[in-house]
């Protein structure tokens, strides 16, 4: 028997449209997508240029020379009010800066690459059910609260330790920012680690080693990359580290090398600066962006390097 | 006969045994190591969250959810200014930045061109927004302060506490008159004067308080007062002199901007923007190829590709990452202290967009930064309200991962 199938639904609806027009909105679709892709790089463009804008008042300025700011070590923007006898040397505020890094990747590199490894490689299930979401609340945990913490138990507990610290010390913050970065290098060392293939760590197995030889003479050298842009990423996290330096570091711009005392960092001065009652427009008042160029360049130069060493040196396992 | 390998030939097999055990006791000494290590973090965690809860439990109640900042009396300061701040400001800042981050998401991972120069555009984006991500929170505010808080300048120099700009709408302007029965407030509308005040010499149309039309009365003095409580109450004695307020809509537009929320919020919203188009990037890019192979085989375009079949499935994808940025807008702290400065004093939360605003991590500083002790376990409540806030936005996006 001849049985006639029934036409489709969708076909006798008959609601199709013209390839045309779809390809014409298409169009209009990629170029507004497109125009918030150019976005962000307008973003960058215009936070190069806000820089550049503000801190040539500064720079410009007859109390200014630029040889003073990048060799001088004393920084007295906050304490002088006469703007002629205003010393403008970027060391203190960068020492104070390193310092505090410095003290801050002393925890956070070892932690972080340790506790990588540990996730990669040894951790069961059950380990992990506890720890990656402990990292992840104190990746979540936001940074004022790091700063608190750093002037409720930290600072105290150190001069409980030795009482040549300072209230506010470069010890503290760096450990409290040290605390604040180990999230960000376990992680994203932890991928880098786990994009090592399996079939790498059967061969030391095969071989006899054990999975300490199999973490730091394969794995870890394999990710290698990946695990050294982690370090750098975190490196140019903590420089731009706000809060916690606000509240922990302390308001004196040191140029020294002893971690108890007082150090104000870079971005501890733009605080400082914004809460002090001298008026937009003075040139101690466009010193913080004179600050905050500096800052941008070593922070963008790290990251930089990072992205670059992450791309090119990335080994690509099949 | 082959030869026996040299490393079979001296083969001694204490030694080797002994060598392996010192490798096998390395081997768990390193284990036990990195399990030390990796508890200690939780262990910080778990620090962190007690000393900051046995500081801050003890100030946490009603009263303090409900008030405001007091620089007086601390027993009686709360923080609901900077809760309705913090929220209303995310908003905005969701409003802003999750369009546009989504679409370049999209761009960069749905839109791939063949085109060699296109192509090079897209890495350079790809690197950019990298690079957006590394810049430190406190240059984004210094960016908010120039272009969105004094916009260059272009309209004028902002002083502190004074306004100069270009309002557009959102804002009436009335004389303010006390009626003659003393309670009631009369508004009269500015009209095209400027003048600071007003002598009321004959009616002209007014308000009440709730901006309703009313029927001005103008009594002279030398006449009898009218005995009529209705009509007292829109009756002003002749002579008397209104000053002139103004009333704010919640759309109150003005350029530049000032230290005001609409400038907080487009300041966070640059901020988030990298962590947003990295995260749905991720998003889109879990998004098995195979769904596009097929909706393209039926003869859908690129974008009816995306709008019907990538992005449904990517967006619960989306949704965590745009729900760990918000998170990440509540809790930052610099750039909206740059832009708004460290003023905590407000009574409310913001009225209209360029309203000045209180958030909670601000106010967290501030109150951390003050030299009495009972500030600084206000503090520690503060925290403890903002944390639990997190967690709560945090395991909601938990929960909507673990969906997909």
């Amino acid at each position: 028997m001849n049985r006639r199938l029934p036409i489709p639904n969708a076909l006798q609806s008959k609601r199709y449209r013209a390839t045309g027009s779809a390809r014409r909105s298409e169009r209009v679709v990629v170029a507004l997508l497109m125009t918030c892709a150019l976005g962000t790089v307008a973003l960058s463009v215009l936070i190069v240029l806000m820089l550049l804008w503000e801190s040539w008042s500064f720079f410009s300025s007859e109390h200014v020379s630029m040889t003073q700011f990048l060799f001088g070590i004393r920084w007295t923007a906050l304490e002088v009010r006469e703007v002629d006898k205003v010393e403008f040397g970027i060391w203190p505020l960068l020492s104070g800066t390193l310092r505090v890094t410095g003290i801050a990747m002393l925890i956070a590199w070892p932690m972080g690459l340790i506790t990588a490894i540990y996730l990669s490689e040894f951790a069961s299930n059950r380990v992990r059910r506890i720890l990656k979401p402990s990292l992840e609340i104190l990746a979540g945990i936001p940074t004022v609260v790091f700063g608190y913490f750093a002037v409720l138990l930290i600072s105290p507990g150190l001069q409980w330790f030795s009482p040549s610290f300072d209230t506010f010390n470069a010890t503290s913050a760096g450990i409290a920012v040290g605390i604040l970065c180990l999230p960000l290098v376990c992680s994203l060392a932890e991928d880098a680690l786990s994009a090592v293939p399996t079939s790498l760590r059967e061969a030391v197995y095969s071989l006899g080693g054990t999975r300490m030889n199999t973490a730091l003479s394969v794995v870890v050298p394999s990710a290698l990359s990946g695990v050294i842009s982690a370090m750098l990423l975190a490196f140019s996290r903590a420089l731009g580290e706000t809060m916690v330096v606000a509240l922990a570091a302390g308001t004196l711009a040191t140029f020294t090398l002893d971690p108890r005392q007082q150090s104000q960092t870079m971005t501890g001065f733009i605080v400082e600066m914004l809460k002090s009652d001298l008026e937009y427009g003075t040139v101690q008042y466009y010193s913080l962006f004179g600050v905050a160029l500096a800052l941008f360049v070593i922070t963008f130069g790290m990251t930089l390097l990072g992205q670059l060493i992450r791309r090119r040196y990335r080994e690509v396992y099949q | 006969m082959s030869e026996i390998p040299k490393a079979l030939q001296d083969f001694k097999p204490t030694e080797a045994s002994a060598r392996t055990e010192l490798q096998k006791r390395r081997d768990r000494w390193f284990r036990f190591l990195c399990l030390a290590v990796g508890c200690s973090s939780v262990a910080i965690l778990f620090l962190l969250l007690v000393s900051i809860a046995y500081q801050g439990t003890s100030s946490l109640n009603s009263n303090f959810l409900s008030a405001s900042h007091d620089p007086e009396n601390p027993a009686q300061a709360g923080m609901y200014p900077s809760i309705v701040g913090s929220v209303i400001l995310c908003v905005l800042c969701a409003i802003t930045s999750l369009p546009i981050g989504v679409a370049a998401a999209i761009y960069l991972e749905e839109f791939q061109p063949r085109n060699r120069w296109l192509k090079r555009f897209h890495g350079l984006v790809q690197l950019n927004i990298a690079n957006l991500a590394g810049v430190p929170s406190v240059v984004y505010g210094l960016l908010g302060l120039t272009l969105f808080v004094y916009m260059f300048q272009l309209f004028g120099k902002l002083e502190q506490n004074q306004v100069s700009g270009v309002d557009f709408w959102g804002v009436q302007r009335y004389y303010q008159f006390v009626a003659v029965d003393d309670l009631s407030v009369i508004m009269v509308p500015l009209g095209e004067s400027r003048e600071p005040t007003l002598k009321i010499q004959t009616p002209r149309p007014a308000f009440d308080t709730l901006l309703v039309p009313i029927d001005l009365h103008v009594w002279d003095p030398a006449t009898p007062r009218p005995s009529d409580p209705e009509v007292l109450r829109r009756t002003v004695r002749k002579g008397d002199v209104g000053a002139a307020v103004e009333i704010y809509s919640w759309y109150y537009f003005r350029l530049p901007f000032g230290p005001s929320l609409l400038a907080a919020a487009l300041t966070l919203s640059l901020v988030i923007l990298p962590i947003v188009v990295i995260a749905s990037q991720e998003a889109l890019r879990a998004v098995p190829s195979s769904l596009r192979e097929a909706s393209a085989g039926m003869g859908a375009t690129r974008w009816q590709t995306t709008q019907q079949v990538t992005l449904p499935a990517a967006l619960p994808g989306v949704m965590t990452g745009a729900i760990l940025a918000m998170g990440r807008a509540i809790g930052e702290a610099a750039p909206v202290f740059v832009v708004l400065g460290g003023n905590i004093a407000k009574r409310s939360g913001p009225e209209h967009l360029m309203d000045s605003c209180v958030t909670m991590p601000i106010l967290i500083f501030a109150w951390a930064d003050n030299p009495v002790e009972q500030y600084r376990q206000l503090a520690a409540a503060a925290i403890i309200v903002l944390v639990a806030l997190l967690l709560v936005m945090n395991s909601f996006a938990i929960y909507l991962r673990g969906r997909t």
